[in-house]
């Protein structure tokens, strides 16, 4: 059969393939334009935050850490604060505008402080407040593949002055036309002939959202017509509102580093580090001018353009009578406001993120990290990372110019804890602490030297029958056979101490006295304190464990000592405080768990040991007065060969541990107390704990001994120390030559309280 | 002289021990409870979960902040929210670690959720608080004689 080619067939089988490709690329742009609206726009990265700071009555605060907890929000002292983001302190009275937080309204408030907790809140109108909270510091977030990051706002989110300003700026005919506005066109047309190159966009906000829907910026007449079917899609598929709001939540506002910022909800964040409905208008006015070249007029990078910018804005909107000719005066004489970007990059506190996503990954599937637009609250404490940070730097460059170069490649790792809740606020795993790599906090196994040490003691004085502060102990030399060689414990000093009293053994750290000790008590019942404080792998049988061959990773570490702090209540440590969805509401909490793992007698037993670290031990240079008010304990560690060099330290409610040493395992000059103990020195003097009450244990006794043979003594005696003991445990011989300087009169009477005490007082069974 | 001395002194004396007496005993007519009363009481507390749970709504925190906090989290405790008076609690805990009274709502929380050890250790925590009055003491034992 013969097909007859006719001018008029061709013309109909070219139209209908015309039609058919058209109808090809209609439907590709439309499946692309549904996509995206109804897909990619709407995945939201998760966002990691700080913790809130609560201020109330009676809250413990160091006034330091709170003005740079400000510093790191972004709030500027003024003289008379006015607006969001604005405090003055003087005289111990801070005033601060509030930005407002969840459920924290925005305003003024005067907080007064004392030497170290808040002593009254009042608002506005001078009457008392109980809390106000400082909203949190975003410290990054997981993103997905294409790092685009935005905050979605929700109508009710939208001000109504940044809808005038966008629509007065970028398109005023938006409600009039149908995607393609062909007076803007013809308007851009005659403008682009007369320059003789495309010099001007005639886009609508229908036009811009598709154009960015096709991921290029490049200006050719192919993809303006792609633009424009894809606009008139987007007409046909949603309502005007509707695609105002994606054009809010999708407009690229910044790229900061490898992540895009998309979204006002976003660049409010990004460049005034609050939430959109705080802005006034000549913030609105930057961000939306920002629109035309977000490169060009970005006000942290160009200034100069930002501000000319912004100045056209606010000229536009006084042209369309959105303001007043007073306020555009008052807004153009206003500098741009942004915030430091320092304290909102995404790559900050590297170590602290490990621990973030080690938790998250429990719960989390990956792709809903990075799309459902997660909040995650964490426990971190700003002040305390950056603290943290500093002090293991700082420190470095100590030791290196007391060493030499040889310490150039000396690593660390430190963990800060609050012991009761154990919420990790601080972590550090690099002595080069804001760079990616290797987190020597969880991944650093090392020996951990004396810091084993507490844990024999613990394991003795949970025996406090047999066992208490004063049980003599041998510090004679030692030999046997472990492993089918002869194993010899040296000290430190390469003394041997002969008889010496329990805590003195520890606050000392003698080796040999302390080996035995854990000979005598046996593998067994070692074992059990270990499992008792979380420590879940199995002991080594070897004697060499109970002088600290014994292998840890720093946040093991810190884990087994909260048990301790913690006065025998076992609580896993925790980076994140709850998740909420986009909506607020809570998807999951990371609650405070304890578990009694161990009576808190022989626990404050161990501790006074530890106490005496500080006082007369290997940590010592802390006033008594300093040590008492914080119920300071401490303990140094150093492994064979001053390979590493750990300190262990609570103060306050704050336990810290510090790890030193080289990746390669090689010697270092260092010691607990000349490495570790700096750093955790350093850290403590930056954030200077508030003191805390001692416990109330109806079980404890307080008796006057001797330093050296650990039996009964007085006050007046040399070398007396007044140590505690479990009611029942108490030495009870006073060797003669102590008869005269011990009374014992003060001792019958303080007995006589006792009981009375112990007759009105139930304690725990 | 010394007479007219003793005199004063005995009048002063007898003043005081007279009032002494007269407060003494209008104490005890308006707070008195007989002794069958308060065994029935703390009896209820171990039988009556109600009864506990309304003993401890009762204890106030000292420090007037947290309580606020504190009375946030009863809201909850009562609607049955457990999860958010969880949150509340731990937020007061923040700003004071001696409140029995927190420690009093934590055990009756975990208790609720049938977490009875945890309940126990927190009422143990809660007991190491200085200044715990002597019904505090009670209400945080009453958990401790939880059996599982």
């Amino acid at each position: 059969m013969k097909i007859k080619l006719t001018l008029s067939s061709i013309a109909i089988i070219s139209f209908v393939a015309i039609l058919v490709f058209v109808a090809a690329v209609v439907a590709l742009i439309d499946s692309r334009v549904t996509n995206k609206l109804e897909g990619v726009l709407w995945t939201v990265p998760a966002k990691v935050y700080s913790r809130t700071l609560d201020l109330a009555e009676g809250s413990r605060i160091n006034r330091d850490n709170l003005l740079k907890e400000l510093d790191m929000l972004s709030y500027s002292e003024k003289k008379e604060p006015s607006r969001p983001g604005e405090f003055l302190y003087r005289n111990n009275k801070l005033r601060i505008f509030l930005r407002g937080y969840e459920e924290q309204k925005s305003g003024l408030f005067d907080v007064f402080l004392d030497e170290s907790s808040v002593s009254r809140i009042t608002n506005q109108l001078g009457l008392p407040e109980d809390v106000v909270r400082l909203e949190p510091i975003a410290i990054g977030g997981v993103y997905p593949a294409h790092m685009e990051d935005r905050v979605l706002l929700n109508w009710p989110q939208v001000p109504e002055i940044l809808i005038d300003t966008i629509l007065a700026v970028e398109d005023q005919d938006f409600f009039n036309h149908n995607g393609i506005s062909v007076r803007s066109i013809s308007r851009a047309f005659f403008a682009n002939i007369k320059a003789a190159e495309i010099a001007q966009g005639g886009s609508t906000i229908t036009q811009q959202l598709a154009k960015n829907l096709f991921f290029s910026s490049e200006q050719t007449i192919k993809r303006k017509a792609m633009e424009a079917v894809a606009a008139l899609l987007i007409e046909f598929h949603y309502s005007k509102e509707e695609i105002l709001l994606a054009y809010i939540n999708d407009v690229f506002i910044a790229q900061s580093g490898k992540r895009a910022v998309h979204g006002f909800g976003m660049g409010a964040q990004h460049f005034f580090g609050t939430s959109i409905m705080n802005l006034e208008t000549d913030e609105v006015a930057l961000l939306v001018g920002m629109l035309k070249g977000p490169s060009l007029y970005n006000p942290r990078r160009n200034p100069k353009n930002a501000k000319q910018r912004r100045d056209l804005v606010l000229n536009v909107l006084k042209r369309e009578r959105i303001i007043n000719q007073e306020m555009l005066e008052i807004y153009r004489d206003r500098p741009l406001k942004v915030v430091s970007p320092s304290f909102r990059s995404e790559t900050k506190y590297p170590a602290f993120h490990d621990l973030v996503r080690l938790e998250l990954r429990e719960n989390f599937a990956d792709s809903d990290l990075r799309t459902k637009g997660l909040s995650i609250q964490t426990n971190i404490d700003p002040v305390f990372q950056e603290s943290l940070e500093s002090s293991i730097i700082k420190t470095k460059e100590e030791l290196i110019k007391k060493y030499g170069e040889r310490l150039k490649d000396l690593e660390g790792a430190a963990i800060a804890v609050d012991i009761t809740s154990g919420e990790i606020k601080a972590v550090v795993g690099s002595t080069a602490p804001s760079k990616y790599g290797f987190n020597r906090s969880i991944n650093a196994i090392r020996p951990i030297g004396s810091l084993v040490k507490p844990f024999i003691y613990l394991t003795a004085l949970n025996q406090y029958v047999d066992y208490n502060l004063t049980t003599i102990l041998d510090d004679s030399e030692l030999e046997l056979i472990s492993g089918g060689m002869i194993w010899k414990p040296n000290n430190f000093d390469k003394k041997f101490h002969g008889q010496v009293p329990l805590h003195k053994a520890l606050w000392q750290s003698y080796n040999i006295a302390s080996a035995r000790l854990g000979i005598d008590l046996g593998y067994d019942s070692v074992q059990s304190i270990f499992t008792k404080l979380g420590i879940e792998k199995q002991i080594p049988r070897f004697p060499s464990l109970f002088i600290g061959s014994f292998e840890m990773s720093p946040y093991e570490a810190v884990q087994a000592y909260q048990t301790i702090a913690a006065d025998g209540f076992y609580t896993p440590l925790r980076s994140i405080r709850e998740i909420r969805d986009p909506k607020g509401n809570i998807k999951l909490t990371y609650p405070y768990n304890i578990e009694q793992r161990i009576r808190p007698e022989p626990v404050e037993l161990l501790k006074f040991a530890m106490k005496q670290t500080f006082i007369r031990g290997t940590a010592r240079g802390y006033s008594k007065q300093k040590i008492e008010s914080w119920q300071a304990g401490g303990k140094t560690g150093t492994s064979d060969d001053q390979r590493d060099s750990w300190f262990i330290g609570f103060a306050g409610e704050t336990l810290v541990l510090v790890w030193l040493g080289f990746d390669d395992n090689r010697p270092t000059p260092l010691t607990g107390r000349t490495g570790a103990l700096e750093v955790w020195k350093n850290f403590i003097e930056i954030v200077d704990p508030p003191p805390i009450q001692k416990n109330s244990l109806p079980r404890i006794n307080m008796v006057w001994t001797d330093l050296k043979d650990g039996k009964l003594s007085g006050e007046k005696c040399k070398n007396s120390i007044l140590v505690p003991f479990v009611v029942g445990t108490e030495p009870t011989t006073i060797p003669a030559v102590r008869n005269k300087c011990s009374s014992n009169k003060k001792k019958n009477e303080s007995n006589i309280m006792d009981k009375l005490k112990k007759v009105f007082e139930e304690g725990q069974d | 002289m010394i007479l007219v001395r003793f005199t004063i002194v005995a009048v002063l004396i007898a003043t005081l021990i007279s009032c002494a007496s007269n407060q003494n005993k209008d104490f005890v007519s308006s707070k008195e409870i007989s002794v069958n009363e308060f065994s029935s009481s703390v009896g209820k507390l171990i039988t009556n979960l109600n009864f506990l749970e309304d003993e401890i709504l009762k204890i106030n925190a000292k420090n007037p902040s947290v309580q606020r906090i504190v009375a946030g989290s009863d809201k909850y405790i009562k609607e049955g929210k457990l999860v958010q008076a969880n949150s509340e609690l731990e937020r007061a805990l923040r700003i004071s670690k001696q409140e029995s009274a927190v420690y009093l709502r934590l055990s009756l929380l975990r208790f609720n959720q049938g977490l009875v050890e945890e309940s126990k250790s927190f009422a143990s925590r809660g007991l190491l608080i200085r200044d715990v009055s002597s019904w505090e003491r009670l209400l945080l034992n009453v958990f401790l004689k939880f059996q599982l």
